[in-house]
């Protein structure tokens, strides 16, 4: 007989999410046999939008998330360089990757030592990291009392890049300093100097405490490299152009149907969202983001979710460091809940040492902003990554003002609830099949959801099942 | 702790009445203040996006506490915080509830409370099966509170999920409940403000508020009078070192905040030294219909009628400041100073305004105002000897 679990809140997460689980024996082992996951906030983010001027579109959109708020600011410029006719000086395109990869180093240290870790060891005896879930905790006690050393020199390794972001952003997170046609901030060489020091910091943790602390928990726990896969269908718009034209990238724009390593072009236009099991309007079904609404509609018969389904060509698609690293031919191992942070944790080393470079790649002195104004019409799009995978920004000016905007999020593709077709997003579907010991404690299952990394914040959601069997987790994500 | 909570119980009897707590609440408060681990502090997420945990978590001080870990575990019981606790589902839920049933915790909120479609735009939680709204949650978990603390704008007063149009119906705390909040405000605020805010309670310190509920501590002074650039040239363009923003449309002289001296991210930068424009984050107006609307713009302290009622003061800075400009001193707006004006005329202005910033000096320098008065382009003397030119455009 099923029993179903509901996780919610999911928590260890950015944003509000629900998980619901269902699961039974198979071949006489207890295992997910179905998943809803459910996006719990909505906050109409492309609604307030509307009507404002577009240069408002950088700063309040990075409001969508704070844990990944740069990407949504190099997305909006992007979309508004784009509508602006504009191009960016080299200096301006330096220090957007370098702000952006700082996010990135802060968010992937975050999420495996203060999002991910808690799900293997317990932390010191008290709130929030006691009382825990004792279930499944395979780390020896001196092991166990390491780790929780490092969960407390990354919590100054994730402040410490946040402070290498503000050298060039302004502060962190929300950093000022993105605006269409360049960047605000002056590479002054104090600047300079001190970001190569953070990174001087930076990148020996992560190669020999992050990296290893991962390997070390994928040696005990090498049966996660067998859960969590899915669908193995992986997307990435790319990001960090090494050119003005933005025609190459430090990790390459490309997908790969079902865990091939052929990689194929992107085209954007193929990308719909799909709202059958979504608190929003049908009228606005399967509508291209350059044309989308968000109407939202509560109650609404099916619906589970405050996410819409993204899809590409029908298909649900994965999205963040797994897929960017398998386009890009740098990690292609596996694709399960290990591997996921096998290749965020490896993502993060190639990145920081790639900013090494960069960083010297930036001339003191030079423009860092080309001349814009708005237009009064235009449409455009930007897309690029945040730490969890793909993001874009659609924008459409009319009147000098902000007319249309339509942002898909990470967590929208990962986190989507099932699509008109009925097929389940990629966070269910990875759920499925993964063996869950105490149903009390679904430990397992919250693993699998954390390898995604979702935020909420921007874009999930999970509707409940048909009645009578489910499994659920709750947690938060980031939404819009 | 022990000697923090003496100190505490010491003077919570006028702290009381400065954070608006009634005798009733005081008795919670100091059986918050009896816990060996330092006051249960409940932390709630609701339409929010997680950036006032993602702040304070940067927070980094040379004295106790010194960081948000130890905050964390010397200062606190932190016994419900969706980022970092180590439960989930009901599990998690059961902590909250256990905190609630006893009473007396500091409930610190970050994220607005959406009432529209009954509440069910954000969901708190869901518990032995019932699924619970966030305003359901802040509603009955803020009656048993001994103080909240509402973390961030959005908290305070709905920040950017209640602009216009308010999609969800986002309120403030303190509109939901009806209860006193103490208002951290910012998007995000300070990791310094948050921490000082918890060591203000941990200690039972005086928290004296304005009338939006900020602690004066932290949000007494006016960010522009503060700013090093506050005397410096004009930015006409982006991306200029040293130069006032207020052309730009930079927030600060509408901006309380302490940013000027905290500066943010372990004092490697700020807003401003990034040539970039106060947003004007830490006001409960924060984000209206447009972010750079105010300064200099129709509504704001350029404008005429703005500097003849307020003369007296705009005299404090701008000596011989008079207010005859007519209807185009604005920095913003339709102005000759507005970005959108500069940047479709920038070969004209830079006719007179050498560069990329509006100098003092020169025949066409501003002068310290955008606007009304000395010898810049919208002084009466200028306006007068320069009709002809003036009338070409206007």
């Amino acid at each position: 007989m099923a029993i179903t679990a509901v996780i919610d809140p999911v928590t260890r997460i950015e944003g509000h999410l629900e998980i619901e689980v269902q699961v039974d024996a198979v071949k006489g082992v207890q295992k997910v046999v179905e998943a809803h996951a459910a996006g719990t906030l909505f906050r109409g983010f492309e609604n307030i939008l509307m009507n404002r001027p577009p240069e408002d579109a950088q700063h309040l959109t990075q409001r969508i998330c704070g844990v990944c708020p740069v990407p949504h600011g190099m997305a909006a410029v992007m979309a508004l360089d784009s509508a602006f006719k504009v191009t960016p000086p080299a200096n301006a395109r330096i220090m957007r990757n370098l702000v952006l990869g700082a996010n990135f180093i802060q968010s992937h240290i975050l999420h495996f030592y203060h999002l991910t870790l808690p799900d293997f060891i317990d932390g010191p005896a008290m709130p929030p990291w006691q009382p825990s879930w004792k279930a499944d905790k395979r780390f020896d006690a001196a092991t166990t009392s390491t780790l929780v050393q490092h969960y407390v020199k990354a919590l100054e390794m994730t402040r410490k890049a946040h402070e290498m972001g503000a050298l060039f952003g302004g502060r962190m997170p929300d950093p000022p300093a993105y605006i269409p046609g360049g960047f605000t901030t002056t590479p002054r060489a104090g600047r300079i100097k001190k970001f190569q020091a953070y990174l001087n910091e930076l990148i020996p943790f992560i190669q020999d405490i992050y990296i290893s602390d991962v390997e070390l928990l994928g040696f005990l726990y090498k049966d996660y490299f067998s859960i969590g896969r899915g669908r193995g269908h992986l997307l990435a718009y790319g990001v960090f152009d090494q050119d003005n034209a933005g025609n190459v990238k430090l990790l390459k724009r490309g997908l790969v149907v079902n865990g091939s390593t052929t990689v194929g072009p992107v085209d954007a236009t193929r990308i719909t969202e799909q709202v059958t099991y979504s608190w929003y309007s049908d009228n606005t079904h399967n509508l291209k983001p350059s044309s989308g609404l968000t109407v939202p509609q509560y109650p609404k018969t099916g619906a589970y979710s405050w996410l819409k389904a993204p899809r590409y060509g029908g298909y649900p698609m994965e999205v963040g460091p797994l897929a960017r690293m398998w386009v890009n031919g740098d990690y292609r191992k596996g694709i399960s809940v290990m591997d996921r942070h096998m290749a965020r944790a490896q993502e993060a080393l190639k990145l920081a040492q790639a900013m090494r470079s960069w960083v010297g790649q930036l001339t003191a002195g030079g423009a860092v902003y080309a001349e814009c104004s708005p237009p009064a019409s235009a449409t455009s799009f930007g897309l690029t990554e945040a730490p969890r995978g793909a993001l874009g920004h659609w924008l459409k000016i009319v009147n000098s003002k902000i007319g249309k905007y339509q942002v898909v999020t990470p967590t929208c593709w990962n986190a989507s609830p099932r699509d008109g077709a009925g097929k389940r997003g990629p966070i269910e579907m990875a759920l499925i099949g993964t063996p869950v010991q105490d149903i009390a404690q679904p430990t397992e299952v919250v693993r699998v959801i954390h390898s995604f990394d979702p935020c909420l914040s921007c874009a999930v959601h999970v509707m409940r099942p048909a009645e009578g069997r489910k499994v659920y987790a709750l947690g938060h994500y980031r939404g819009r | 702790m022990n000697i923090s909570r003496r100190e505490f119980l010491k003077l919570c009897g006028t702290s009381a009445a400065a954070i608006g707590l009634t005798v009733g609440d005081l008795k919670l408060l100091k059986k918050a203040l009896a816990n060996p681990n330092g006051p249960t502090v409940i932390w709630l997420q609701g339409s929010g996006c997680t950036g006032c945990s993602e702040s304070f978590l940067n927070f980094i001080s040379t004295t106790r506490p010194q960081t948000a870990a130890d905050v964390l575990i010397s200062s606190i019981n932190l016994t419900y915080h969706p980022n970092l606790m180590a439960l989930a589902g009901d599990s998690a839920v059961a902590q909250a509830q256990k905190a609630y049933n006893a009473g007396g915790y500091v409930l610190a909120i970050e994220g607005g409370v959406p009432t529209k479609f009954g509440g069910n735009a954000c969901r708190a939680w869901s518990f032995n099966g019932q699924r619970v709204t966030f305003q359901q949650a802040v509603v009955d978990l803020a009656s048993r509170a001994a103080a909240i603390l509402c973390i961030g704008t959005c908290a305070a007063w709905g920040g950017i999920p209640a602009a216009p149009p308010n999609p969800t119906g986002v309120k403030g705390v303190k509109a939901v409940t009806g209860k006193n909040t103490i208002n951290i405000a910012g998007c995000p605020p300070h990791p310094d403000w948050i921490a000082w805010a918890v060591v203000q309670l941990v200690l039972g310190s005086t928290i004296n508020l304005d009338a939006n509920g900020r602690p004066t501590a932290l949000y007494g002074s006016n960010m522009h009078q503060n700013c090093p650039r506050r005397d410096s040239d004009r930015a006409i363009i982006p991306g200029v070192d040293n130069a006032c923003q207020i052309y730009l449309g930079c927030q600060g002289p509408v901006t309380n905040s302490s940013c000027p001296s905290t500066l943010w991210n372990n004092r490697q930068n700020w807003c401003i030294d990034a040539n970039a424009r106060c947003l004007g984050c830490t006001s409960p107006t924060f984000p209206g219909t447009q972010l750079f609307s105010y300064v200099g713009g129709p509504a704001g302290p350029h404008r005429p009628d703005f500097i003849q009622s307020n003369l007296n003061q705009c005299q404090q800075c701008h000596s011989g400041t008079t207010a005859e400009a007519g209807s185009t001193g604005g920095a913003v707006g339709t102005g000759p100073h507005s970005p959108a004006f500069i940047q479709s005329h920038l070969n004209k202005c830079q006719q007179c305004h050498s560069g990329k910033t509006a100098g003092a000096g020169g025949t066409g320098g501003a002068g310290r105002t955008g606007g009304a008065g000395g010898t810049g382009p919208h002084g009466a003397a200028f306006i007068k000897s320069h009709k002809n030119q003036c009338q070409q455009c206007h």
